[in-house]
């Protein structure tokens, strides 16, 4: 369970997250969306207490974070947009690293989880190796492997599927459908639109960090008038491309060649 | 804060630096078991040959160590050693925990566990405490445990357990309060960009100045000139200097070696002093907290400019300097090079200020000659400007060529020209040692007027040695920089001397500088004192002839490998 409560995050003059206020229940996997730098990463970056609210705060599993965010840290797992990594660990030290902090009991069926983990995620094979020779799907795919082996209650995924590929992708999908199905609270931001139409129970638009619609796929379709894809409502919302300046630029780089 | 999770923290720390076991993996790269354990070894080496040597020829001199510190005052010697170390561990650290927590997004996957901020920030402060202690321990252990082989006292060998905890406790404290330092200023600055750009441009300059200073007051055996009214207000507030850590240090560690009885004050001083460190080093977690929840050390060079620019230009081409034209790269070199250090008052400072390390030992004789050596000196300021010219070459076109790191990739799929790019570099370090050596040349006029002559050879030569020493030491660079270093973080694993190149490449980025300038520069001025002044017009252009050729040369060596490097070196 995620509870927002009115949280507002400003950087010095700039107003970033304003006034969000969302529930995430348990069993339901919620779409963040919006388009770059509406405050996505940055509500997500609060809710896990690597930022202060500057207003507001949020309940993660009745854990209020901003009294008590080690335990509500305890129950949740992240994967970051840009996962940084120890990068002198091995992936299988990484892992277990983790696992010890959140006292993941250590034996076989610890050892075995993590090697289903790896295998399913294709890592097995890389996994004995230093994390700074991973490519990028490789960090974000071990990342997930660390989010999931303390078996976490929330899952908070910043743009998890960005770099993955398709197997990955669909071995992910697979797993979160899973977890939703036994009842975790699942909060995850994307900008693949047919990912969040596939997999979202319900979905929130995000600009210039407000909250501008929300709900499942149906509500949103009744509240915008005759649009039917996910696209069309959030370009409707959030804007289209500019197609005249697009016509200026691609004159201009006809006349250059 | 959690015991238990602090130790988990403390052993993965230490596994990703101290790595014994082999890595498994096919895509990592092997180290022979020399290499991971050159480390030990080195230090290893060290603390044998140094016990050796001691047993060796310590016996001559025992009797003389043995007099000088039972004598009266004999343990102050001892102590002014082990508060420099204090002291040092503090100039040392006196960013470190703010930048630590500044670039917390580095440990994001450490701030996300279940562990208080607290517990991580006491980590990490405690694995700084650890690397600054490392080389007292690599030197200091084995010369404990040579001397209590050598003192005929019973109990001298408990000297080497007290000297390690000893150590330790003195490290802490001067870590802790260096870090308290420098969260504290960064609180009082906070928010405030300008002025934090001069705070951090004092707060490194006061760093440079008083590390010098402490170093000259030992070296001229003042005991802390500089110091003795910290002394006084101690003495006035009833607190004897023997009272200082390094005191209590010296009076268990070495009076232990000469047998000099201990009282129970003097058991009990250190133990205040252990638990002063505990407090400090905690008291360090706790604003380390503080400060990262309240955002103070949040990195504002993420927002973007409130003003719009406006882009004037068609074709980008800046020029650094009106009227001196340069061709493309060579400008766009100079100008990317002093902006980017320029944005940062802190390294602009290092910079700037950093060769005066080197240069206090070239003055310090002329300063204790004192008067009866003013004829001399204005030739001992002139040696004072050369590392200056060598420095900076090192600092602009060596260590910048390294932070170019990722960089690197554009430059290269640009097809940049890199002799060109390096030698914006060097040319970009020339108007800091025109400004040093002019600077110096008004003080050469006021000390040894008949040096008048000779200064503006003086500042030509000196210019074109910072443009052989930059591109020497961009080629240097080139050979064995470690591209992936960041100017940002150089400090933050703890160990003060991470540098950006290493190994035989520093030397030989400054050594050939260094060996030109000496020579060149005072086989200029003297060919003109000694034999006729003329000379030293004629020769002076022949030095910059050789200067502009290196120049040349180097650059060019430079270029061609940069150009070349492997695209894993960097990324
Ligand atoms: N540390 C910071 N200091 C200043 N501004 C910041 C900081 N972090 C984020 N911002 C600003 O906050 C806004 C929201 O950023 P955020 O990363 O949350 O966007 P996002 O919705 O995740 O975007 P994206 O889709 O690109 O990931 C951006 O305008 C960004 O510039
Ligand atoms: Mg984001």
């Amino acid at each position: 369970m995620i509870e927002t409560l009115g949280l507002v995050k400003q950087f010095n003059d700039f107003v970033a997250v304003n006034n969000l206020s969302f529930t995430v229940s348990p069993g339901e996997i919620y779409g963040l969306l919006g388009p770059n730098g509406s405050g996505k990463s940055t509500t997500m970056r609060m809710l896990l207490g690597l930022l202060r609210p500057t207003e507001g705060t949020a309940r993660i599993m009745g854990h209020d974070i901003r009294t008590n965010i080690v335990a509500a840290k305890r129950v949740m797992g992240y994967v970051p947009e840009e996962p940084v990594l120890p990068e002198r660990l091995t992936a299988w030290e990484y892992i277990n690293y983790v696992a010890d902090i959140w006292r993941v009991p250590r034996g076989s069926e610890r050892e075995q989880e993590i090697e289903e983990l790896l295998v399913l995620l294709d890592l097995r094979d890389a996994s004995d190796d230093l994390i700074e020779t991973y490519s990028k799907g490789m960090s974000r795919k071990t990342s997930l492997v660390a989010a999931l082996i303390h078996k976490p209650r929330v899952l908070i995924l910043d743009e998890v599927q960005a770099g993955i590929d398709p197997r990955g992708a669909a071995t992910i999908k697979e797993i979160l459908n899973g977890l939703r199905s036994r009842g975790a609270t699942i909060l995850m931001s994307t900008h693949v639109l047919e990912i969040a139409e596939q997999m979202c129970d319900r979905i929130g638009i995000i600009n210039k960090g407000e909250m501008i619609a929300e709900g499942t796929m149906e509500e949103l379709r009744v509240k915008a008038v005759g649009q039917s894809s996910l696209e069309e409502i959030f370009l409707g919302l959030t804007g289209g491309p500019d197609m005249q300046l697009i016509a200026k630029f691609l004159e201009d780089a006809g006349a250059s060649t | 804060m959690s015991f238990p999770d602090l130790l988990i923290l403390l052993k993965q720390d230490l596994l990703q630096t101290f790595r014994v076991r082999r890595v498994k993996g096919k895509r990592t790269e092997q180290k022979s078991a020399l290499r991971r354990f050159l480390g030990p070894i080195v230090a290893v080496t060290i603390g044998v040959v140094i016990i050796w040597a001691l047993v060796m020829f310590g016996p001559f001199l025992w009797p003389f160590i043995e007099d000088v510190l039972r004598s009266e005052g004999g343990l102050g010697i001892g102590a002014t050693l082990f508060n420099a170390l204090m002291l040092f561990a503090l100039l040392g650290s006196i960013m470190i925990s703010a930048t630590t927590v500044g670039n917390s997004e580095r440990m994001e996957y450490l701030m996300t566990m279940p562990i208080s901020l607290r517990t991580l920030f006491l980590e990490k402060t405690i694995i700084i405490i650890f690397y600054n202690s490392m080389i007292w321990l690599v030197i200091g252990t084995p010369l404990f445990i040579g001397f209590s082989i050598l003192s005929p006292y019973p109990y001298a060998f408990l000297s080497v357990p007290a000297f390690l905890v000893l150590m330790l406790v003195l490290v802490s404290i001067g870590v802790a309060i260096g870090g308290l330092l420098g969260l504290i200023f960064s609180r009082i600055l906070a928010g405030r960009r300008a002025l934090k750009q001069v705070g951090y441009a004092l707060m490194s300059a006061i760093g440079i100045l008083t590390g010098t200073f402490w170093y000259v007051s030992i070296y001229t055996d003042q005991s802390g000139e500089m110091f003795r009214f910290i002394f006084e207000l101690a003495d006035m507030v009833g607190l004897s200097s023997n009272l200082t850590p390094g005191y209590a240090v010296s009076v268990l560690t070495l009076g232990i070696l000469v047998g000099v009885p201990l009282t129970l004050p003097e058991l009990l001083v250190p133990v205040v002093y252990a638990v002063i460190a505990f407090g400090l080093v905690y008291a360090t977690a706790i604003v380390s907290e503080e400060a990262h929840y309240s955002g103070w050390l949040a990195s504002g060079s993420k927002r973007s400019s409130k003003v719009k620019v406006e882009i004037g230009e068609r074709t980008w081409d800046p020029q650094p300097f009106r009227r001196l034209k340069f061709n493309n790269t060579i400008s766009v070199s100079i100008w990317y090079n002093i902006t980017s250090i320029r944005r940062e008052a802190r390294v602009f400072t290092q910079y700037l200020l950093g060769p005066i390390r080197l240069v206090i030992w070239m003055i310090l004789p002329a300063i204790i000659a004192g008067e009866s050596a003013l004829d001399i000196t204005g030739y001992f300021i002139i040696g004072a400007v050369i590392p200056f010219a060598t420095l900076y070459g090192v600092y602009f076109a060596g260590y910048e060529t390294v932070y170019e790191g990722k960089n690197l990739m554009n430059l290269q799929l640009a097809a940049t020209n890199m002799q060109d790019y390096v030698k914006g570099k060097a040319l970009s370090a020339v108007p800091f040692s025109l400004a040093a050596s002019i600077i110096v040349s008004v003080i050469i006029a006021f000390i040894s007027p008949s040096l008048i002559l000779y200064l503006p050879v003086l500042v030509g030569s000196i210019t074109f040695l910072t443009l052989a020493s930059g591109s020497i030491a961009a080629n240097a660079a080139a050979m064995g920089g470690d591209f992936k270093a960041e100017r940002m973080i150089t400090r933050q694993r703890g160990s003060a001397v991470q540098m950006p190149i290493t190994g035989w490449s520093m030397i030989r980025a400054q050594l050939l500088p260094l060996v030109l300038g000496f020579l060149g520069i005072y086989g200029v001025v003297l060919v003109g004192v000694f034999i006729h002044p003329l000379l030293s017009y004629i020769a002076a252009p022949g030095f910059m002839a050789l200067c502009y050729r290196l120049y040349g040369s180097y650059s060019h060596s430079a270029g061609v490998k940069l150009a070349q490097i492997e695209a894993t070196k960097y990324l």
